[in-house]
């Protein structure tokens, strides 16, 4: 199905590869709308009223955070604002300038999509400008080229990330779909000669099997686009349990060190780290806990803001990066009994719906105070490792519960990486694709009409083609009239 | 009128035959054949107020039902519905030919509800042939067919077999098997597009020397076996619908009295025989090069392609109220007579049947549909449009409606009116034509609700809604008839409003009574609009009006959800493809789409993006290319 011109769109719009920015550009009458849910300007002194791009004047620039829909930062950004009909396209564009290295790019295109856009196709861009006339005849032709170009540029890369054994699992995973469905048209089109139920059992727990299926493809990706795109974590516990220890610890340890990010240090210091390859943004937090202890004091521009203030900033933020982390690291002073404060931090950790725990039992160095099992008890399907941040025993080990809670498994599991989903867009459609199927066992189960369970499927299928790049069409009455015998 | 003996009768048609033999002159549009397209191009063109003449070779013949006795189906029921709103013939002839009606999938969801009806054939083209007589501006000519005449690149008339020539300033063929039709029995071969008929042998060659690509196909037709012979006995009856629905949206009420149709089915002796004989079968013995369609198989592929299957259905259909003639819907064959009675006595209540006719399969000529616009009318030949199997379609109500569409496009082209084309997510019709010029075939197209993406949309009981505006607009549909359906919308619009302010009193979860809006509670699966009156709402609306608004409530969601995706599909079908388009480099286009759509040249955007080999970045090119070549055009 051809796209629609009246979709917001946006798309990385610089080359892949390592470079000092990353653009990205998001066009159509939503824009301003989708950039101002990823967009958080920065706060200046005296200035508490936050800037929305909806409200920007054109070509301005503004300086803040690319956020998530958990409100956890993504990267530092400048949008620039261009309003229709001054815009590449003459739509509404925003251009978001971001770290380059194509991660916080990725990350930031993710939130718009997240936000209500939809991934421009190749050359989308340049056809709308050329549609709504910023380009005049002469460059038609070349406009054509360009997005002939394109495309096999984007063939080429797709057909190299679905190769082998991804492209199989896929490909394996729609024809089951496929299948399914030409049971189910069977039934609908021919119900006198394939027997009168709307949709058969058998179909039924296929379609369970392959939603299970798909969402098993869609976490198997989780690594790989950890590997991608790097792992948002936070580092957790009560004061004093040690995290700055163990934090830096963890960060001596490490074998690449990544410059820190800059701006993230004024109120958790967070740096980038190599676990099992991949990529973890590791924050040290403001302690969570209640008002009135600072925690771990925040840095920088801290000078302009009054004490309390800070702490609460600092907690805000806190439960931000909490809540956007991928990994949660909660460190547990082992050598004193579980205290409250304890208790609360883990009810909070317990409470995340996405992150997976780690709990490092710190101060190894010392008699143990506190049983494993009492603390998995308050978080559980972590993983828990005795480690001292003074000693640095342990430490590797906690790398390697680390990166197993990453998915990466023990000592580098390379085939999951082989099979998995790694780029988001795939991801976005397979999941759209689980939903469908979903929706589909659902409408059989409350015995609606075949058609609608059809329907659902279809989608499904629509949503895995934008993966393959291939269609459903005459392929459909081939699989029925080679399994049923249909006609009077 | 007074009462005629059939003596009588007999001489006013063969007098009426003589006369039609001698008709010559000239007229608007002449179309080529007076089957199921042939009716409705002629009946379109005549409507619209075209001087038409319908050639054919016996005007008794007229709408002969070749094959089943059967009009509607799955998905066909739906044309036929839709050919009526837009002011078609099919649907009231099939009213008052009707002897057993039938609304399949009753208990199923609303896209394949479909009316069908047994009819009597002979009723049928009486009925066809009167109301075609009382149409003005329209003239039977009995003749054959055997050239196409041009002038200037364009058509202007036909050359009949026996020297006379027909001025038009368009042609509708529709020959269905006639066109070089060859009939197997066994080993015997038979040229002739029916049994004992002839076969358009010179009209075939002179397509092919219009420079059209041709294919050829196979269908075939079951035994035709003597009512007196069969055991009824031993068959179980099946009966129509206790209160029939008519197909015809202008007829108020059926009053008939419906026959029985009977079914039973093969058994292991059966294909013991049909196994026995493979070798004499022309369709496994290679004789048969035509492609048959794998819905409706012979009695042969179902024994040969599910070997598993110990018995197939068979339903024994009256070919008419008081005739002799009994339809076996199931056998279709092409097996050596002897080898038909000896299988067909195999069968419960069959065992001493004799025969009227044996089954046989007959191959046929058509033309690549590829060459066609979305009008029917041939790309290369201005004035000159087909219909019906010779696009490679099979049934009668798929034919209809190509009749009906080349009908209405050739007199819109005469009358130097815009072209009509309906849209897939307007009418089965728009999805049967947009298949046939868009995709490749390789065997008779026939309609099913699989094929169409906006199914919820397409539905039996709206074909007025959707379409009779648009009739009415043709001159197809009159003002009486338009104001009965804008009536009935109405009527459920205002009752739609009217169930969202009432409320009724329903036991809730626990037993107590909650109190709803009457739409919301009527949105139930359960629930029906009848049953609202046992909720103290009195009922406005009339029985037949009631499932649209059922449907329009329970399936609401995704009603929407379909008109959504379909409102951003015509976008792109809205953009027109100058077919100057074709002659062009067409820069930046894969070069398999390139060389598809040189071949299919389609009219509209949404047609390049649906034919195989053609990407969505293609279809954006496209897009380049067709607005620069609109302005510089």
């Amino acid at each position: 199905m051809p796209r629609s011109l009246e979709d917001t769109i946006a798309a990385i719009a610089t080359a892949p590869g390592p470079a000092g920015l990353a653009v990205v550009r998001v066009s159509g009458a939503q824009a301003l709308g989708a950039a101002d849910v990823v967009f958080r300007a920065s706060g200046r002194a005296g200035r508490a009223e936050a800037v929305t791009l909806t409200a920007a004047d054109s070509h301005t620039l503004h300086h803040g955070w690319a956020v998530d829909a958990h409100g956890a930062r993504l990267d530092e950004v400048v949008a620039a604002i261009f309003r229709a009909p001054r815009s590449y396209t003459r739509e509404d564009v925003v251009e978001f300038s971001c770290h380059g290295g194509g991660q916080s790019a990725r990350r930031v295109l993710a939130a718009l999509l997240a936000a209500g856009a939809r991934l421009a196709g190749p050359g989308e861009f340049t056809l709308r400008a050329f549609v709504l006339g910023r380009l005049d005849l002469a460059q038609a032709e070349a406009v054509a080229d360009l997005i002939h170009a394109e495309t096999a540029a984007a063939a080429d890369l797709a057909l190299a990330q679905l190769a082998g054994e991804l492209s199989r699992r896929i490909a394996a995973l729609a024809e089951r779909v496929t299948d399914a469905l030409a049971t189910v048209e069977a039934h609908v089109d021919f119900a006198e000669d394939v027997g009168g139920v709307e949709v058969p059992q058998s179909v039924r727990e296929e379609l369970r099997e392959v939603s299970a299926a798909l969402g098993a493809l869609i976490a198997s990706g989780a690594y790989a686009r950890a590997v991608r795109g790097g792992v948002p974590a936070a580092i957790v516990g009560r004061p004093n349990a040690g995290k700055s220890s163990l934090f830096n610890a963890l960060l001596g340890e490490a074998r690449a060190i990544v410059a820190p990010v800059a701006g993230t240090t004024r109120d958790r210091v967070s740096e980038a780290i190599e676990i099992a390859g991949v990529r973890v943004m590791l924050s040290d937090t403001a302690g969570l806990r209640e008002i009135g202890d600072a925690g771990h004091a925040v840095e920088g521009a801290a000078g302009a803001w009054a004490g309390d203030a800070i702490e609460a900033v600092g907690m805000q933020r806190a439960v931000a990066a909490l809540q956007g982390a991928a990994l949660v690291l909660w460190v547990v002073d082992a050598s004193s009994p579980l205290a409250a404060e304890d208790r609360a931090v883990a009810a909070r950790v317990a409470a995340l719906p996405r992150a997976r725990v780690v709990v490092a039992l710190n101060k190894a160095d010392l008699p143990a105070r506190v049983a494993a099992e009492d603390v998995m008890a308050l978080v559980p399907g972590a993983r828990a490792q005795a480690v001292s941040a003074l000693s640095g025993a342990g430490v590797e080990a906690l790398r390697g519960a680390i990166a197993h809670a990453l998915g990466g498994g023990d000592a580098g599991d390379a085939p999951a990486l082989a099979g998995a989903v790694a780029d988001p867009r795939h991801a976005e459609a397979l999941a759209r694709a689980r939903d469908a199927v979903q929706r589909a066992s659902a409408a059989a189960a409350q015995a609606l009409p075949g058609e609608i369970v059809a329907l659902e499927l279809r989608e499904a299928l629509a949503a895995i083609g934008e993966v393959t790049g291939t269609h459903i069409g005459e392929d459909l009455l081939d699989r029925i009239f080679n399994r049923f015998c249909i006609g009077k | 009128m007074n009462a005629q003996t059939p003596a009588d009768m007999a001489a006013a048609r063969a007098a009426r035959q003589a006369q039609a033999e001698r008709r010559e002159g000239s007229w608007d549009v002449v179309v080529i054949g007076a089957g199921h397209a042939g009716c409705e191009a002629a009946h379109a063109c005549a409507r619209m107020g075209l001087r038409t003449a319908l050639l054919t070779v016996r005007i008794e013949d007229t709408a002969k039902m070749s094959c089943n006795p059967a009009i509607g189906g799955i998905a066909k029921g739906h044309m036929v519905r839709e050919i009526d709103a837009l002011g078609g013939v099919m649907g009231r002839i099939t009213d008052l030919a009707g002897i057993q009606f039938k609304m399949l999938n009753r208990g199923r969801g609303p896209a394949v509800w479909s009316p069908r009806a047994q009819c009597d054939k002979a009723q049928y083209s009486a009925q066809m042939l009167a109301l075609l007589d009382a149409v003005p501006g329209l003239e039977f000519v009995a003749g054959i067919a055997n050239h196409v005449r041009l002038e200037r690149g364009r058509v202007a008339g036909v050359e009949l077999a026996d020297g006379r020539v027909l001025g038009a300033r368009a042609v509708v063929i529709t020959p269905g098997t006639f066109l070089n039709g060859l009939i197997h029995i066994g080993p015997r071969k038979l040229e002739g597009g029916r049994i004992g008929e002839h076969a358009a042998r010179a009209l075939s060659e002179c397509l092919a020397e219009l420079g059209l690509e041709r294919g050829r196909l196979k269908t075939g037709t079951p035994p035709r076996l003597h009512r007196d012979s069969i055991d009824w006995s031993a068959l179980v009856p099946a009966p129509g619908d206790a209160v029939p629905v008519p197909f015809s949206h202008w007829t108020a009420v059926l009053e008939l009295e419906q026959v029985l149709c009977w079914a039973t089915h093969t058994n292991e002796a059966t294909h013991r025989v049909i196994r026995e004989a493979m070798h004499l079968s022309p369709l496994y013995s290679g004789e048969i090069a035509g492609v048959g369609p794998r819905y409706c198989p012979s009695l042969e592929d179902k024994v040969v392609k599910f070997p598993e299957r110990v018995s197939h259905h068979i339903f024994l259909e009256p070919e008419g109220r008081d005739v002799d003639e009994v339809y076996v819907n199931g056998v279709s064959t092409s097996m050596p007579q002897e080898v038909q009675v000896a299988f067909i006595h195999t069968i419960r209540g069959l065992e001493r049947a004799r025969f009227i006719r044996p089954g046989y399969a007959v191959e046929y000529d058509f033309v690549l549909p590829h060459q066609l616009a979305p009008t029917l009318e041939v790309q290369k030949v201005p004035g000159l449009y087909l219909a019906g199997q010779i696009c490679g379609t099979s049934g009668y109500e798929e034919a209809a409606a190509q009749g009906f569409i080349a009908g209405v496009n050739a007199a819109l082209a005469v009358q130097g009116r815009a072209p009509f084309v309906l849209r897939r997510d307007q009418a089965y019709i728009g999805v049967l034509i947009d298949d046939l010029v868009t995709k490749e075939h390789r065997e008779p197209y026939r309609m099913f609700t699989s094929a169409a993406e906006h199914r919820l949309l397409l539905r039996a009981d709206n074909a007025d809604e959707r379409l009779c505006e648009i009739g009415h607009e043709l001159g197809l549909v009159t003002g009486d008839e338009i104001a009965q359906v804008r009536a009935k919308l109405a009527a459920l619009d205002s009752e739609a409003a009217r169930l969202a302010r009432v409320s009724v009193s329903v036991p809730g979860v626990g037993g107590e009574t909650r109190s709803v809006r009457a739409h919301d509670w009527l949105a139930r699966p359960e629930s029906t609009y009848a049953r609202l009156a046992d909720l103290g709402v009195d009922l406005a609306l009339p029985p037949s009006w009631r499932e649209t608004l059922e449907v329009r409530l329970k399936y609401r969601g995704y009603i929407e959800r379909q008109q959504r995706t379909a409102s951003q599909a015509a976008a792109i079908d809205g953009v027109m493809l100058p077919p100057a388009l074709w002659d062009e480099a067409l820069n930046g286009l894969s070069s398999e789409a390139r060389e598809k759509l040189v071949r299919w040249r389609p009219a509209t955007l949404g047609q390049a993006s649906r034919i195989t080999g053609v990407s969505p970045s293609d279809v954006a090119v496209l897009m380049v290319h067709a607005r620069r070549a609109g302005k510089i055009g």
